[in-house]
């Protein structure tokens, strides 16, 4: 979208290069006393997740990339993929299932979720870090056991995802999972 | 089911939007304390050896023509202004006329540097000494860091050709460019200007700051010499060992970090004139010459010897902290 002097470039800005956009980990300014200056800059690809270190010149011009976060909301998913509301602007879009990924296994209707576009169109999505979701099945709960650290399989209810549950949990029970871990993150109030 | 927490922040720009920063300090109490301290010692290090501490201007009439070092301006009712990217201007005025050996801890500013080890805006440690060579101030430099840190006075002096030899494997002076490119690899496009061409000198400055100076001074000083004749600045000629010319100018390195740069001084007004105007003729933003300075470069330099010290980097690796942002009060960000 537009172009910035490499001055402006600081950790968190989304730079397009190689036909993708990059989102920078990390910014570190050399410079010999008298002489040239560079930027070392460590950067992300939005789309493949990978890293990479770059070596830009002070001075140079850089494009930006035209990335925004729109806070939408989860409708349904139907044969094409995975239909978000953008709560801004009311309008439908769908998200394919490669670009959800396994954060559809935590992924409720009218759940609130970060989706990042590219040029308009999605390239991520972030889930809220913790969820509360129900226990559809699981082995009959160990009662009074409420400190132990051993585990079971629990079946989330809407979305069929296992997650590993203390044996003190119920069939029907609400829980927290951490979305980052995909861990078990406490009895939800 | 529950109602979910999220930030829901829009952002439609490319560029990040810090979050609103607090009033709060960037340095700690204790830091500031230390920092006052070690400001002591620098000024009792000068009384005992009869340097006169001097206040410069910080709205200076001319500004300073250093390879790539870039002033900011300041427009006055009196027409721009320049803020200083060093006190060197004015303190050579006074070593020009007759005033004697001067120091100044001076705020410096240098617009687009920003980083870990770079700040607009800081405080540079200067001095002068007439009569004296570079190798004599050297010596006195190294006598008050080791005040500052005690860390001694032990170093280790490199020719930057041998740095480059030693770490590089190449002689600066005569490498061709296709084999810089060749040693940059994957960063070699940030040694092209932007019309596409092959940068020789960025190609050594980039080569100086990623290969060489992160082996520069470890566990003692490193000083490097020699200097190739583009960077001489306002350092005087001389011939190298092998009788190549180079530039009188040295710098003292610390854990990689540069933390000095001194000269033994040109005093031949019209070579430093040539000097400038070449310099000038470079940049993409004119910058008037410094008349005052000039006319006193013009009216003679005392043979002499300067340096400046980063202050606030000297103050980080004294107190072991990692940021010179750190060591001031209010940083870059937080002004």
């Amino acid at each position: 979208m537009g172009s910035i002097n490499v001055g402006e470039v600081g950790k968190g800005t989304r730079l397009l290069f190689d036909n993708a956009p990059w989102l920078v980990l990390e910014v570190n300014f050399v410079k010999p006393g008298k002489g040239n200056a560079f930027y070392k800059i460590r950067v992300q690809n939005l789309i493949s997740g990978n890293t990479l270190e770059k070596t830009l010149r002070g001075g140079e011009k850089c494009e930006s990339a035209d990335v925004a976060d729109a806070a939408m909301t989860y409708s349904y998913k139907d044969g094409n993929g995975y239909v978000f509301m953008d709560q801004q602007t009311f309008e439908s879009i769908t998200v394919q299932p490669k670009i959800v990924g396994d954060s559809a296994d935590f992924l409720l209707e009218n759940m609130e979720v970060s989706v990042t576009l590219w040029n308009g169109e999605p390239i991520q999505i972030r889930l809220p870090n913790t969820v509360t979701m129900e226990i559809d099945y699981t082995e009959p709960a160990v009662k009074g056991d409420t400190q132990s650290r051993v585990m079971k399989p629990a079946k989330l209810k809407g979305t069929g995802a296992e997650v590993p549950v203390p044996i003190f949990c119920a069939i029907g029970e609400r829980i927290l999972i951490n979305t980052q871990t995909r861990e078990y993150a406490g009895r939800a109030k | 089911m529950a109602p979910m927490a999220i930030q829901s922040s829009v952002r439609r720009s490319g560029i990040f939007v810090p979050p609103t920063t607090t009033w709060h300090p960037s340095a700690t109490l204790e830091t500031l304390r230390k920092r006052s301290e070690l400001v002591e010692r620098v000024r009792r290090f000068f009384a005992e050896r009869k340097v006169l501490e001097v206040d410069v201007p910080v709205l200076q009439g001319g500004a300073n023509l250093d390879p790539g070092v870039h002033p900011f301006v300041v427009e006055t009712n009196q027409g721009p202004h320049y803020l200083p990217t060093s006190p060197e201007h004015p303190l050579k005025r006074l070593v020009a006329a007759g005033y004697g050996p001067v120091w100044t801890l001076a705020p410096a500013f240098r617009a687009d540097e920003r980083g870990r080890r770079h700040a607009p805006e800081f405080r540079m440690l200067e001095w002068y000494r007439p009569g004296w060579d570079d190798w004599r101030l050297l010596r006195e430099v190294l006598a008050l860091f080791d005040v500052l840190t005690g860390w001694g006075i032990t170093h280790d002096v490199l020719s930057y050709r041998t740095a480059f030899a030693k770490y590089v494997g190449i002689d600066p002076s005569t490498c061709p460019d296709a084999e810089l490119e060749k040693l940059l690899g994957a960063d070699a496009s940030a040694a092209r200007t932007p019309s596409g061409a092959f940068d020789h000198f960025a190609a050594l400055d980039l080569l100086l700051t990623s290969k060489i100076e992160p082996h520069l001074g470890k566990g003692h000083w490193t000083v490097l010499v020699d200097y190739p004749v583009h960077v001489a600045a306002q350092a005087r000629l001389r011939a190298d060992e092998d009788d190549h010319p180079v530039a009188a100018r040295f710098e003292i390195y610390r854990e990689g970090i540069e933390l000095a740069n001194g000269y033994w001084e040109l005093t031949d007004s019209g070579e430093l004139a040539g000097r400038l105007e070449t310099e000038q003729a470079k940049r993409a933003v004119m910058i008037p010459r410094d008349q005052r300075f000039e006319a006193a470069m013009a009216h003679g330099l005392p043979d002499c010897a300067g340096v400046a010290v980063g202050f606030d980097r000297l103050v980080m690796l004294a107190l072991g902290l990692t940021e010179v942002s750190t060591t001031q009060a209010f940083a870059w960000g937080n002004e």
